[in-house]
């Protein structure tokens, strides 16, 4: 897979295989989740009172920071852990208490947890083993699903001698191999170095697609988050902050809490508000008329990319006035953080080879009022 | 499932954990209950019983066994279970220094040869205690009796009168325990040379220059753990040996262990023999007390042992 | 004292420990080969002392009775061994320290204290209800006793020394609790289990004072049986036995070696 280049990748896409016409034909399930309650010990709430529903056929990713309850989330799904409260419905059937072997769901885990005292083709066919399927037929499956995803040269080799990436697209493969209604995937990606990271991100959302099967995917990281779902649920110590399409959830945080975790840095606290203007740390700034409301106590977010550094300002814009503190080059972006108003702005300007401003410049910077998001506390 | 309420399936799982904890550790738990912690209680009974007619217990509760062991019998009190005890110590205390003396170079020697040496070199110093206790004693015998070289050379250098051999004596024992107990100490001691922070003993030697106060402080104190590991493992188990006294030791090189053990054969005395076993498991005990205290104060003692 | 001459000087320590460990071992097999009745003169060579085991009936029971024992009672205590090292394992949350202390009994419990509790206690029940008489039956119970705390603590060593997720992994793709223990469990604490057998069959084998307590008259182990011809007075037959013995165990320090040598570290 080291000479895996994109193109290869895309090509190998739009071949269709055996394994796509499968699926194609196959219906993916939806999940419903209703009041699902999860304590652990006598005070640690993992899940307070989660309602979800995920679509048929959905790139679905669980966000949020360690402890928000994500992957007891998904472990409830899998039935490796049981709720305290609540119902779980996949593809109309109620699973809440279904132990897991008799679930059709399959989990790629963090660990991979590929059994050691298995070769690399035993551990594809353990599950179909383990559903009965004949010797025969479990081998045409497994050398069908090592072609599919392009493991076949792995396939009699032990798991010691797999290198991590290997490992990660093992574990798929083998869960795959047993057809679930639903994919779980918990941080598959988290023990690969940044490079591998971002090429499986990529063939992990293709291959969900071409098989238009229900993935859940678990991760802390917005941004791989952002790239691969179809929608986001942000989760925060047990409860759903927001679920949305990735532009929704990055674009219009239901909170401040959403709002930081998807990076966000420009949020200011709303301390007084006239009409449509609004008093913030780094001074008054104008919404749209009526669309927005807000209160004091409420944070207005500031978007640093809808931001601009110009001596003219557009008509209708807000305009404030800054100092640069500080400037990082990206190459295909510059990154400037001023200082309005004894508030440090993060400013986030495209590198259409405009005027490069320099630490200790002065500058206007100017803002559409329909970028700016007033968000709740 | 509505309906279910949070409570009932809490205790749903509760039950059924507890069933599981029965069913994979009952059987053990029970064997062992069964087979060793009946007996030994029952054994610690019987040392606060009457001694009967065929040497079997019996009742009314008494402390006579206490007082045998101490000495005090039918015909006035006479030292020789007394001395006994007092020698069972002082072998152990003997053999266990002895035990030390040369298990702490040899331990440090193999840490200091090439990686791919040290298991081989293990397993040679462990190999002889993986025959029979009692094949190894044997060995010694034939080394010790007399007419053998070594007697002869003892009687040479006027050691021992002629024609005595150096067995059955109280050294045989002691030599017999060093034999038996050195790779015991021998393994943990190298377990904690070779975890020996290298850097602080060059410190140590840049600092106090002379090679003896850099073993004092710096190579000692890291070793104490291992050290005291071996010193449990060793004493522990000398002080309530039984094969190497009888076949080495003679009328008068008995340890207690060889007491006991008269006394439940031919129909002797089990109260008093189970006395002596209840003094030898406060032995036990205080050693794996003191042990864990130790390990605990210095931190890493006790994954020595276990 | 310079550095190498303490190395020279631990250089020839050792291989003066080497030879005080293994001079006792050497003088039986020498002497197994003595063509005369005799531990101090060494008269020729012969194999005379093998030949007369063969024709030996006593040692060659004692020799079945060791045998049995030790693969009978290393059987069973696998079994229940396991059970308990992977009840440990499962609920090792759990506060268990009864569990513990009930485990490290038997090995902290002096032999000889161990021995004759189990005598006393057999004895007892024997006079009480006619059960356990001394006789194999009480040497396997005696042997399983010793044996269960080493089983529990290699399997329970195995199974922490496992990606817990394996579980969960094994549940996940449909196997039943069953299936779990057939296709997940005993294949991936195999090497485990062959260790912990020939550990307790080396431990059942090695037994002399336990098994002396608790034989009866026609159980007589091979240790047991030495003892006894031993007590007797010395005859050149225990050492062939006991050479025999000592080959035993020279091969199982090879087959370690062999087998440590090939796992990678």
């Amino acid at each position: 897979m080291s000479n895996r280049t994109p193109a290869a990748m895309a090509n190998a896409a739009t071949l269709a295989t055996a394994a796509d016409q499968e699926a194609a034909t196959r219906k993916a399930s939806s999940i419903e989740l209703h009041g699902l309650h999860k304590r652990f010990g006598a005070d640690t709430i993992a899940l307070d009172g989660v309602d979800l529903s995920i679509r048929a056929g959905e790139f679905f990713t669980l966000l949020g920071p360690s402890g928000c309850g994500k992957t007891t989330l998904l472990r409830i799904l899998a039935g490796l852990e049981e709720p305290d409260q609540g119902t779980l419905v996949v593809g109309g059937k109620e699973l809440t208490e279904v132990p897991p072997h008799r679930r059709s769901v399959n989990t790629v885990f963090q660990s991979y947890a590929l059994f050691p005292h298995l070769s690399v083709r035993d551990n594809l066919a353990f599950g179909l083993k383990m559903r009965g399927l004949p010797a025969g037929k479990r081998d045409a499956r497994v050398d069908e699903i090592a072609a599919f995803i392009k493991l076949g040269d792995l396939v009699e080799r032990r798991v010691d001698q797999l290198s991590g990436g290997q490992r990660q697209r093992i574990a798929l493969a083998r869960a795959l191999v047993c057809e679930p209604d639903v994919l779980l995937l918990d941080e598959p990606l988290s023990a690969l170095d940044a490079g591998l990271r971002a090429q499986l991100q990529v063939e992990l959302q293709r291959l969900q697609k071409r098989l238009g099967m229900t993935f859940v995917f678990v991760t802390h990281d917005q941004d791989e988050a952002m790239v691969m779902s179809d929608r986001i649920a942000v989760l925060d110590s047990g409860n759903i902050q927001q679920v949305g399409t990735p532009s929704e959830v990055y674009e219009r945080p239901a909170n401040a809490f959403v709002a930081r975790f998807m990076g966000h840095e420009n949020l200011f606290a709303i301390h007084a508000r006239e009409d449509d203007r609004v008093q913030t740390d780094i001074g008054w700034l104008r919404l749209v008329p009526g669309e927005q409301d807000s209160t004091p106590g409420d944070w207005l977010l500031v978007r640093p990319e809808t931001l601009e550094i110009n001596d003219t300002v557009p008509e209708g814009y807000n305009h404030l006035a800054g100092v640069v503190r500080e400037r990082l080059y990206r190459g295909s972006r510059i990154e400037y953080v001023l200082e309005v108003n004894g508030h440090a702005l993060m400013v986030v300007a495209s590198n259409l080879g405009q005027r490069v401003h320099q630490a200790g410049d002065a500058v206007t910077i100017s803002v559409c009022p329909e970028d700016l998001v007033t968000v709740v506390a | 499932m509505p309906g279910t309420s949070q409570h009932l399936m809490r205790r749903r799982a509760v039950v059924a954990e507890t069933r599981h904890l029965l069913f994979s550790v009952g059987p053990g738990a029970l064997w062992i209950t069964l087979f060793l912690v009946l007996p030994s209680a029952y054994l610690m009974g019987v040392a606060f019983m009457t001694n009967g007619p065929y040497g079997l217990p019996q009742m009314p509760l008494t402390l006579d066994a206490f007082e045998r062991l101490a000495g005090f019998g039918f015909l006035g009190w006479s030292p020789g279970n007394l001395y006994t005890l007092l020698r069972s110590l002082w072998q152990t205390l003997l053999s266990t220094t002895l035990v030390v003396i040369v298990a702490y170079p040899i331990a440090y020697y193999i840490t200091t040869c090439r990686e791919r040496w040290r298991p081989i070199m293990l397993l040679a110093v462990v190999v002889p205690s993986w025959t029979n206790q009692v094949i190894r004693t044997f060995g010694w015998m034939n080394l010790l009796a007399p007419g053998t070289p070594l007697s002869e050379l003892a009687e040479g250098l006027g050691l021992i009168p002629p024609n005595m051999g150096l067995y059955p004596s109280n050294f045989a024992v002691t030599l017999g325990l060093v034999y038996n107990f050195l790779p015991f100490m021998v393994l943990p001691l190298y377990a904690a040379f070779e975890k020996l922070d290298g850097a602080q003993v060059e410190a140590a030697q840049d600092l106090y220059a002379s090679p003896v106060r850099a073993f004092r402080h710096a190579v000692f104190p890291q070793t104490l753990p291992g050290l005291l590991a071996g010193i449990v493992l060793v004493a522990i188990p000398a002080f309530g040996m039984y094969v190497i006294p009888e076949l080495l030791g003679g009328g008068k090189g008995m340890m207690l262990g060889n007491l006991v053990a008269m006394q439940f054969s031919g129909g002797s005395n089990w109260p008093l023999g189970a006395a002596g076993a209840i003094l030898m498991l406060i032995a036990t005990f205080i050693g794996l007390f003191a042990m864990r205290r130790i390990g605990k104060r210095l931190g890493g003692g006790e994954e020595v042992v276990i | 004292m310079t550095k190498r001459s303490l190395k020279r000087g631990l250089t020839g320590f050792w291989w003066l420990t080497l030879f005080f460990l293994y001079l006792p071992l050497a003088v039986v097999v020498l002497f197994s080969f003595n063509s005369v009745n005799s531990s101090a003169n060494f008269a020729g060579v012969s194999l005379r002392w093998y030949q007369r085991l063969l024709s030996n009936e006593q040692i060659l029971s004692a020799f079945a009775n060791s045998m049995v024992l030790a693969i009978v009672s290393s059987v069973i205590a696998l079994g229940i061994g396991c059970l308990i090292g992977y009840g440990m394992y499962r609920h090792r949350h759990r506060k268990l320290g009864w569990l513990i202390v009930l485990i490290y009994l038997p090995i902290v419990l002096p032999d000889i204290v161990f021995g004759i509790s189990e005598m006393a206690f057999f004895v007892q029940v024997h006079e009480a209800t006619g059960w356990l008489q001394p006789g194999l039956a009480t040497m396997i119970i005696a042997h399983v006793t010793f044996q269960i705390p080493f089983v529990a603590l290699i399997i329970y060593s195995r199974f922490v020394g496992l990606d817990p997720t394996l579980f969960e992994a094994a549940k996940d793709l449909y196997a039943s609790p069953l299936k779990r223990v057939r296709h997940f469990m005993l294949p991936t604490i195999k090497p485990a289990l062959i260790s912990a057998f020939f550990l307790s069959f080396t431990l059942s084998i090695d037994d002399f004072v336990i098994s002396f307590f608790t034989s009866g008259p026609e159980s007589a182990t091979l240790p047991i049986y030495i003892w006894g011809a031993i007590k007797k007075g010395v005859s050149p037959e225990i050492n062939a036995i006991a050479s025999l013995m000592i080959g035993a165990v020279a091969l199982a320090a090879v087959l370690s070696l062999i087998f440590n040598r090939r796992r990678p570290a």
